[in-house]
């Protein structure tokens, strides 16, 4: 009897022990689960498959040219014949190497592969977005400007905020798309077939093209692309120029190109680049930043109109960002014709439409909504960012990509975008710091604002400019995506009015104002001869 | 003891930071203490950190623009015990933030949920005149309100999920002096942005999704307790597993790699002829950091003990 009690008894006790551990141990389970789970972020570009173009455009040697007089202004040397000794053993060299590829070239083979033009935009977000950080105060309370001569100093050079950023996404896709066209009328003089038309034994990642591939586009776009971003971003120079060499050795090992064919289109891509530097040296940016007295006579000149002059709320009291930024040079416009564009004055500080308008902004943010503040998250786009620029450059690749472009048809996309862009940072900035309108939260500091107040006048928005003028041009370009566009360059202006840094007048007039511009460059580019 | 042992362990985040906290699971959670079979406690913790130094990266610096920067909660807890080695506790915290300069908007709002089973493995007599205790801790922490960490310091948590596992120890001498130590690891699920890309940590990445680092947390305490009073000092190390510096003048980012080393002391008083009601009062201070606010904190607590 007692070793049954016994027994029984210590039964009872692994029931009751059972009993306590089972939540500890769901817990404890739960914790593996978690431990175990995977956290890698799938970034979608990262991995796209390879582009074969819809068509090859074999005419756009003959489009218009925008910086160079004339496609054969650089001039390319006449390729050897594909019968010669030493082009039959570049096709050795290259099957040599195809035959010992490692993964990681490879994988470069997939990234580049039609995708050129397309991967240096994403590079150029990056760097945008790495280099886009005002600087930090010196102890004495003034800001140190960023050194083109020491750029890796504190702070970095650039700071590429949205008008550095927009100039700088430009001059690249402008380079590009000059390159391109010089690379494709010397296709087309030269008519090289490509390696795997030659010599069946050169295998290729997506079927060989009538392209011919003397100059080689991928070493157009190597070389055009790292010159112009180690001019505007000459602290990466490293990743620059190792992502420029991994563009022209992807051309070779998937079969597109032999080393003739790449050492023509380096030297092509690099003396457009400098062309195009020529022109970037002399078209005011060194000016950009403005100084003490400019920005002492933007303030009192809205005080002697009556009007209450912009005051930074930053402290210590930072100088408005690129205040003489309306005197670069534009792409499309005179700078008359960058004036008669621009939107009439904002309402007075002391009008009524300047009240509703301040009234509107303090109760939209006094009230916002959940999905209002994301609204106002979504398009922030503000320091550390690729700014507005390069969203609406994000948003404008997912299109391209799947149009299939040619790297030229896909280099005047983003040329055309960016030329739009550029020239609204220019018609923006002159117009901001004309009429140099206070910010909400400086008429009402009562405002607090849901993302960083960016440090320049009000009217007109930035954002809504850009967008303005994106949506006009891509819609165009891409008529299936044209009311999405306008959707989200509606979205975009009123983010501003959440995030309570802008009046809804700043956002209606910079819209307005962007639309005027982005359907001017539209026009410039109407007789191109690409349509 | 201690509720306000264990809050002020995680105020230091939670008020912490140019980041705030990750969740506010630690509230009253991070002693060895056990609640008798079918005891209940409820607390409620006003909780005040204060900061006007961040380390930005390694950097320590003032900024301008956010002055002093000051979050503030009110935490309820109830805890719950199972039986003589098993008690749950479960916390949720609101949480405000407001910056004394510049235009930036405070926000306020319910945070994290927390759940917590601490669960005692063994607790043998040493010497025959110290008490040593083993527990094994586990907690899951969800975020109760759509608030966004995309606005931080502003922001008034990470919005991430967490699961933590914790080994604990506390012996007593019966002479009233304690040591109580843990060290922990804290799980945490990735974290949804409202845009759709972000720079950190070196990188551009196209996405909405941010991957968050999971992080480590030590702490010591040296304790004494008698009759009514007990006082527990101690230090704790916040390690953050990974994660990107805050860049030179830039915001802080939900997955910086945010770390510190605070040191808290704590004083609880069971009120005379209230049986039941414990009244605790604390204070914390971040020593050293990286990418978090170099905070201050006050925390003041108010238990009632009863048997079900």
């Amino acid at each position: 009897m007692r070793s049954t009690s016994d027994r029984v008894g210590r039964a009872m006790d692994l029931t009751s022990i059972r009993a306590r551990h089972a939540l500890p141990l769901t817990v404890l389970a739960a914790v593996a689960a978690l431990a175990s789970c995977d956290k890698t972020i799938t970034v979608p570009s990262a991995s796209l498959p390879p582009i074969a173009a819809a068509s090859v455009d074999a005419n756009a040697g003959t489009w218009k040219m925008l910086v160079l007089t004339a496609p054969d202004q650089v001039v390319v040397p006449d390729p050897t014949a594909t019968s010669s000794t030493a082009y039959q053993a570049e096709l050795t060299t290259l099957k040599a190497a195809q035959a010992i590829m490692t993964d990681a070239q490879r994988a470069a083979v997939q990234y580049w592969t039609g995708a050129g033009v397309l991967r240096w935009n994403e590079i150029e977000r990056e760097l945008v977005a790495r280099y886009n950080l005002p600087p930090a105060p010196s102890a004495d309370g003034s800001y140190p400007l960023p050194d083109a001569e020491n750029p890796f100093g504190d702070p970095n050079f650039p700071f590429a905020n949205p008008p550095y950023a927009s100039r700088a996404y430009s001059y690249v896709s402008v380079a590009q798309y000059e390159a391109l066209k010089a690379a494709w009328f010397y296709k087309y003089k030269f008519n090289r077939p490509a390696p795997s038309k030659t010599d069946p034994a050169v295998t290729t990642v997506i079927p060989a093209s009538t392209l011919p591939s003397y100059p080689s586009e991928d070493a157009v776009l190597s070389g055009v692309t790292a010159e112009m971003l180690k001019l505007l971003f000459p602290a990466a120079v490293d990743e620059i120029t190792r992502k420029a060499y991994e563009q022209r050795q992807a051309a070779i090992l998937s079969g597109r190109a032999t080393a003739s064919d790449v050492a023509a289109g380096l030297a092509l891509g690099k003396a457009v680049a400098a062309l195009v530097i020529t022109r970037a040296r002399a078209d005011g940016m060194g000016a950009a930043a403005g100084n003490g007295t400019m920005w002492k006579s933007l303030a009192d000149a809205a005080t002697a109109r009556g009007e209450i002059a912009w005051l930074s709320q930053e402290t210590p009291k930072r100088p408005p960002m690129l205040m003489n930024f309306g005197t670069v040079k534009a792409w499309t416009m005179t700078p008359a014709e960058v004036t008669s564009l621009e939107p009439g004055p904002p309402p007075s500080t002391s009008s009524p439409e300047m009240r509703k308008d301040l009234a509107e902004v303090k109760q939209t943010t006094d009230h916002l909504s959940r999905d209002q503040l994301a609204i106002a998250l979504k398009w922030n786009d503000g320091a550390g960012t690729a700014t507005p620029p390069g969203h609406w450059n994000a948003i404008a690749s997912t299109y391209v990509r799947e149009a299939r472009m040619s790297e030229v048809r896909a280099a005047r996309v983003y040329a055309m975008l960016n030329m739009a862009m550029h020239d609204v940072a220019v018609g923006c900035w002159d117009t901001k710091m004309k009429y140099f309108n206070p910010r909400p939260a400086q008429l009402d500091p009562s405002i607090k604002t849901m993302i960083g107040l960016p440090n320049f006048p009000s009217y007109p928005s930035g954002h809504s400019t850009f967008s303005g003028a994106a949506a006009t041009v891509l819609g165009q370009i891409f008529p299936q995506g044209a009311a999405d566009f306008d959707a989200m360059a509606d979205e975009a202006g009123i983010s501003r009015l959440y995030g309570g840094i802008h009046y809804r007048s700043d956002i209606v007039n910079g819209k307005a104002h962007g639309k005027r511009i982005g359907t001017w460059v539209l026009n410039y580019l109407s007789t191109d001869g690409a349509n | 003891m201690s509720l306000l042992a264990r809050a002020l362990s995680l105020t230091p985040l939670l008020a912490g930071v140019v980041a705030v906290p990750r969740t506010a699971h630690a509230q009253t959670l991070e002693d060895a203490e056990l609640l008798r079979p079918r005891e209940l406690n409820a607390t409620v913790m006003y909780g005040h950190d204060a900061w006007n130094k961040y380390w930005e990266g390694s950097l320590k610096r003032d900024n301008g623009n956010i002055g002093t920067v000051t979050t503030s909660s009110i935490t309820s807890t109830v805890a719950y015990g199972v039986n003589g080695n098993l008690t749950l506790f479960a916390s949720l915290p609101y949480v405000s933030t407001e910056a004394s300069q510049g235009v930036l908007r405070g926000m306020s709002g319910r945070q994290d949920f927390t759940l917590m089973a601490k669960y005692r493995v063994f607790n043998p007599l040493i010497a025959g005149r110290a008490r040593l205790k083993v527990l094994a801790v586990g907690a899951a922490g969800v975020p109760t309100s759509d608030y966004t960490p995309d606005f931080l310091p502003m922001s008034i948590g990470l919005h991430s999920k967490s699961l933590t596992a914790r080994a604990a120890a506390h012996l007593q001498d019966r002479t009233g002096w304690f040591f109580d130590g843990f060290a922990e690891r804290m799980w945490r699920s990735n974290v949804t942005l409202d845009r759709s890309s972000y720079y950190t940590d070196g990188q551009w990445i196209e996405s909405n999704e941010v991957a968050m680092p999971d992080v480590a947390e030590y702490r010591g305490t040296l304790g004494w307790q008698r009759g009514a009073w007990c006082v527990p000092v101690g230090f704790t190390f916040q390690r953050t597993l990974g994660g990107g510096d805050i860049r030179r003048q830039d915001m802080p980012f939900v997955s910086n790699r945010m770390n510190f080393t605070a040191a808290h002391a704590e004083v609880m008083y069971f009120l005379p002829g209230l049986s039941g009601l414990r009244l605790d009062l604390g204070a914390a201070h971040v020593l050293s950091g990286r990418n978090v606010g170099q905070s201050t904190t006050i925390m003041t607590g108010l238990t009632y003990a009863f048997h079900l």
